[in-house]
């Protein structure tokens, strides 16, 4: 009875523990959600778009949101731009426009 | 027998002509005058020595001794009063001559005693002057006589008369005050108080009595108000105040001979002066009676009519009885005080008011006003910290001051209440902002314009910029009301999302008169021109650009919007990493208000935050349904109970949030699959997009489950990594628990306290001593220790805990873009030796003009530089910084 009663302080002391606390342990953890947070980026060699030199992650001085309504397009010489300013440059060029990287002749990666 | 020596002195001329008869008649004649006189003042009203009085009077006259004769007999009249009279009279008094001295507050005399006393003395008194009036009668009659027989004219008869009579009342008048004791003025004082105590009494017994009736008579009291006082209306409520009249008739009676009585002695300003007073005081004590504490009613208009009920019939019955009241009514339009711009000409049952009537009322209700005024505005404190519901004593106060005008004072009492009672270290932010808003709001009630409320706002907005946690504690009160306030005092916490919504009305409101203004409107608008009060500070320009406007002066404390909008979107981004749904309603409608009073431009990277949130939302349901083909591992995962149903995303445009503090975690490898999964379908989806997780961020709901019971938390992934550890494995070390989830082993302790405070796990020393040993705790023990609810749910939110964020907060923010100029000041230092704060600003923004541009206030830069100093790099004497020699 007297070891009974001390049993439990003793444990607790953390020396040893006594079987008979382990015995009830736990059944299993249920997770029940996970809500996880991350954040997107874009797939890209550079960080900053070299046109209007802003973030590929931010958007384009024309645009409020960024993302899905200011995409990036990679060209065939794989430079990529912001959508919205390389269709600007390509259309201010005529008849033929070129990567304003590279100089090469600028085609949109199919 | 001197007067005889003046008086031959004075008639040197006549004294020529005289021989030795005529002589001997005179001073015969002089004899028997002087000796009737003396019998007669002495007789008391025995009339015997008349004829032969008058017939000496008469002789004396011949021989033109007349003034001698008028002159003599006054002066024996003066002896005899001061002898029987006045002394007699002060006596009655002699017992109240200490008790004056004494104190007076404290009334310990008898006053039923003092008034029978009073009355008993003055009647004495005026018995004693008739007496003497009807001698003094009695010479003009002989030397009338005289007169007539002399002249045959009587036109200066009349005249003669009351000359002389005047002259009695004066000569009686000094001998009284001259003998005046000094506390007789409070014997009057007394008096009126007692009599005045005893008809308010009788007064509110009617009133008690009559209550029914009372209703009707306060509406009768507001239509009359209204309308010009025509005798018409007077029999409608006649009959009310009739009953009234008599019972107190009697009394005022009463009050009107003692009155009349001191004024035929020559205490007509005394007796003024007394009742005056007395009447002042009933007031004050009536109006502190009834405005007490409580300011929760208006009391002013109860007050008025009390002023109407009491002292105004009183003095209405008085002047009518001493009878000044009627000769005065008809040049009454002219003659009226210009004060009386609203002539409050409720005289129940008293007909056209008299001018002194009207006075008087105004001299009381100016009384009143002041009163109130100053009893409101010592409590203004507390009327400003209970402001919804104290607005009747504000709508008082603000007719007070009109009356008055004394708004000076409410400023400088209420300032030095503030200073006293709410700017001190123990008030929280909290409270002083509510008082503030409160404040804001009171006193625009009182003062629209505002003026006042600048000079009143200015110490506290002083000692807010002062307080680190003002931004915080504005943009949590901007954000939501409820759990702005520790304290859980909600209904107040909202007031400042109310007043954003409220500004959105007016917003709209102040658009519709943009659109209606015309040169008519102008010209409406020129008219209503009012100048500014005396007080008004001319620095501060004029009133229309004073709008007082709640939000402005709150955001005026802060200094600029932007750091405003800077809190509050860090204060944003925390709340929306903690969201386990999607669920930003509350959040977007902040916002749209936001944004209309702080402009869509500076509200930009909020929008995109919440956007990133629905955004989320939909991808997160478009993912999920679109992963049918499970991975190769997906069985393996179903086993565990772990399935992409659990997993939400909350996916974030990085660029546009506040610096994310991020932590590397491994979370349990299922997990880990799952993200990655996630991830995939993700790139899928959103090709060439790729997802970088943040893992120690976002909340996970789990269920532990015992063999008597199942606990729910709601944790950070961190914990819910520590405890799925102990899932394969009971105990731990920190050591091996740290490298197994991937922290540090000082983040593990701090983190895991969550988890032995809850009593799921137990810490122990283990053999090395830096070395602590985690073991799962019997579900028994534990809830016999530490008393955890042994109930099946328990929700809680640990993020907000210990200070763990999940956003760096502002003045980490600073800091870190602060760090760029560290160079910059340090170089400066080292060029300039020693340099004080504004230089070091302006030096800064001259100079750093590229990226990134130094774009930080005063206080910021102070701030920075004070940290600097406590880490030793600068020294601060002076006011000028040094760099440290190390």
């Amino acid at each position: 009875m007297i070891y009974y009663l001390f049993d439990i302080p003793f444990s607790l002391l953390g020396n040893q523990f006594s079987l008979n606390l382990l015995s009830c342990q736990l059944l299993l953890d249920q997770l029940t959600e996970w809500h996880a947070v991350a954040s997107w980026t874009w797939d890209a060699q550079d960080e900053t778009c070299g046109i209007c030199r802003m973030a590929f992650d931010g958007c384009c001085p024309d645009c409020k949101l960024p993302g899905d309504d200011c995409p990036l397009i990679w060209g065939a010489c794989n430079h990529a731009f912001h959508l919205h300013c390389i269709l600007k440059w390509v259309n201010s060029q005529t008849p033929q426009a070129h990567c304003p990287m590279c100089r090469r002749e600028w085609q949109f990666k199919g | 027998m001197t007067m005889d020596a003046t008086s031959s002195v004075c008639n040197l001329a006549i004294l020529e002509s005289l021989d030795e008869n005529l002589i001997g008649e005179i001073l015969e004649s002089w004899n028997g005058f002087c000796f009737t006189t003396e019998s007669l003042l002495k007789g008391n009203g025995d009339l015997s020595f008349g004829s032969e009085f008058e017939s000496h009077a008469q002789t004396l006259c011949k021989h033109g001794l007349e003034s001698l004769v008028q002159e003599h007999f006054l002066r024996s009249l003066e002896n005899t009063f001061e002898k029987n009279g006045a002394s007699k009279f002060w006596r009655h008094f002699d017992p109240y001559s200490n008790v004056a001295v004494l104190d007076i507050d404290k009334d310990p005399i008898d006053e039923v005693e003092v008034q029978h006393v009073l009355c008993k003395a003055l009647e004495e008194l005026s018995l004693e002057k008739e007496y003497q009036e009807k001698y003094l009668l009695m010479l003009v009659h002989a030397l009338q006589s005289f007169k007539d027989k002399e002249s045959e004219g009587r036109q200066s008869s009349e005249a003669e008369r009351v000359r002389l009579f005047s002259k009695y009342q004066l000569i009686m008048a000094s001998v009284l005050m001259a003998t005046l004791p000094r506390h007789f003025p409070d014997v009057l004082h007394w008096y009126f108080k007692g009599k005045l105590e005893e008809l308010s009494s009788i007064m509110s017994r009617v009133c008690e009595d009559d209550n029914e009736s009372q209703d009707k008579d306060d509406m009768d009291l507001d239509e009359r108000s209204k309308l010009p006082c025509r005798t018409g209306d007077m029999d409608i409520d006649g009959c009310h105040h009739q009953r009234r009249f008599l019972e107190n008739h009697k009394l005022v009676k009463n009050i009107g001979m003692v009155v009349r009585d001191l004024r035929s002695l020559g205490f007509t300003s005394m007796a003024e002066d007394a009742y005056a007073s007395a009447i002042f005081m009933l007031l004050k004590a009536k109006v502190h009676d009834l405005a007490g504490d409580d300011f929760r009613s208006s009391v002013l208009e109860s007050i008025k009519g009390w002023i109407q009920a009491v002292p105004l019939q009183f003095l209405y019955a008085l002047l009518a009885y001493l009878g000044d009241s009627v000769n005065y009514d008809s040049p009454l339009s002219g003659l009226r005080s210009p004060l009386a711009s609203y002539p409050s000409s409720c005289y129940p049952g008293m007909g056209v008011p008299s001018e002194g009537l009207v006075r008087w009322q105004l001299r009381l209700e100016y009384f009143a006003y002041e009163t109130l005024q100053d009893l409101r505005i010592a409590k203004l404190f507390e009327i400003v910290v209970d402001y919804p519901d104290s607005s009747p004593a504000i709508e008082d106060l603000k007719q007070c001051l009109e009356y008055t005008g004394q708004h000076s004072k409410l400023v400088d009492s209420f300032i030095s209440a503030l200073r006293y009672r709410l700017l001190t270290a123990g008030a929280s932010t909290y409270d002083i902002l509510h008082q503030y808003i409160s404040t804001i709001k009171a006193l625009r009630t009182i003062d629209p314009a505002g003026i006042f409320l600048e000079a009143v706002g200015e110490p506290i907005r002083e000692y807010l910029k002062g307080r680190k946690d003002t931004i915080k504690c504005i943009v949590t009160m901007l954000t939501d009301g409820t759990s702005g306030d520790p304290n859980g005092a909600g209904s107040t916490g909202d007031s400042l999302l109310e007043e954003l919504n409220r500004e959105e009305e007016n917003q709209e409101n102040t658009d519709d008169d943009d659109i209606n203004t015309d040169d008519k409107q102008a010209w409406i608008n020129a008219q209503r021109w009012e100048p500014d009060p005396a007080e008004a500070d001319p620095l501060k320009g004029s009133r229309h650009r004073r709008k007082v406007d709640i939000l402005g002066m709150i955001v005026g404390i802060i200094g600029s919007k932007d750091q405003l909008v800077n809190e509050y979107r860090v204060m944003l981004a925390e709340k929306l990493l903690n969201k386990s749904d999607y669920d930003i309603d509350s959040e977007i409608r902040t916002l749209e208000l936001l944004k209309i009073h702080f402009g869509e431009s500076s509200m930009q990277r909020c929008e995109i935050m919440l956007n990133d949130l629905i955004d989320s939302k939909r991808t997160n349901t478009n993912i999920k349904a679109t992963i049918n083909q499970p991975s190769q591992s997906g069985a393996e995962l179903r086993d565990q109970g772990v399935s992409l149903d659990i997993l939400n995303a909350t996916i974030i445009s990085s660029n546009f949030w506040p610096p994310i503090q991020d932590e590397a975690l491994n979370i349990p490898g299922p997990m880990e699959q799952l993200l990655s999964d996630y991830g995939k379908r993700f790139t899928e989806i959103k090709t060439p997009r790729k997802l970088l997780w943040k893992k120690s961020l976002g909340t996970v709901k789990l269920e532990l489950q015992f063999e008597d019971r199942a606990l729910q938390f709601t944790v950070t992934p961190i914990h819910a990594s520590i405890i799925m550890q102990f899932q394969d494995q009971p105990s731990w070390t920190s050591k091996n628990l740290a490298a197994a989830i991937g922290i540090p082993v000082d983040v593990l302790n701090r983190r895991i306290i969550f988890w032995i405070s809850k009593g799921i796990l137990a810490d122990s020393l283990g053999v090395d001593t830096n070395d602590h040993t985690y073991t799962m705790v019997d579900a028994m023990v534990d809830a016999g220790k530490t008393g955890v609810n042994s109930g099946s749910c328990e929700e809680l939110l640990v993020g907000d805990e210990d200070g763990e964020r999940s956003v760096a907060s502002v003045e980490d923010q600073l800091r870190k873009e602060m760090t760029v100029y560290e160079k910059f000041i340090t170089g400066m230092l080292t060029n300039f030796g020693s340099t004080a704060l504004d230089r070091i600003h302006n030096t800064l923004k001259m100079f750093c003009v590229a990226d990134p541009p130094y774009d930080k206030s005063l206080q910021q830069l102070q701030s920075f530089l004070s940290g600097l100093v406590a880490e030793e790099k600068l020294e601060l004497r002076d006011g000028m910084y040094i760099l440290k020699k190390s």
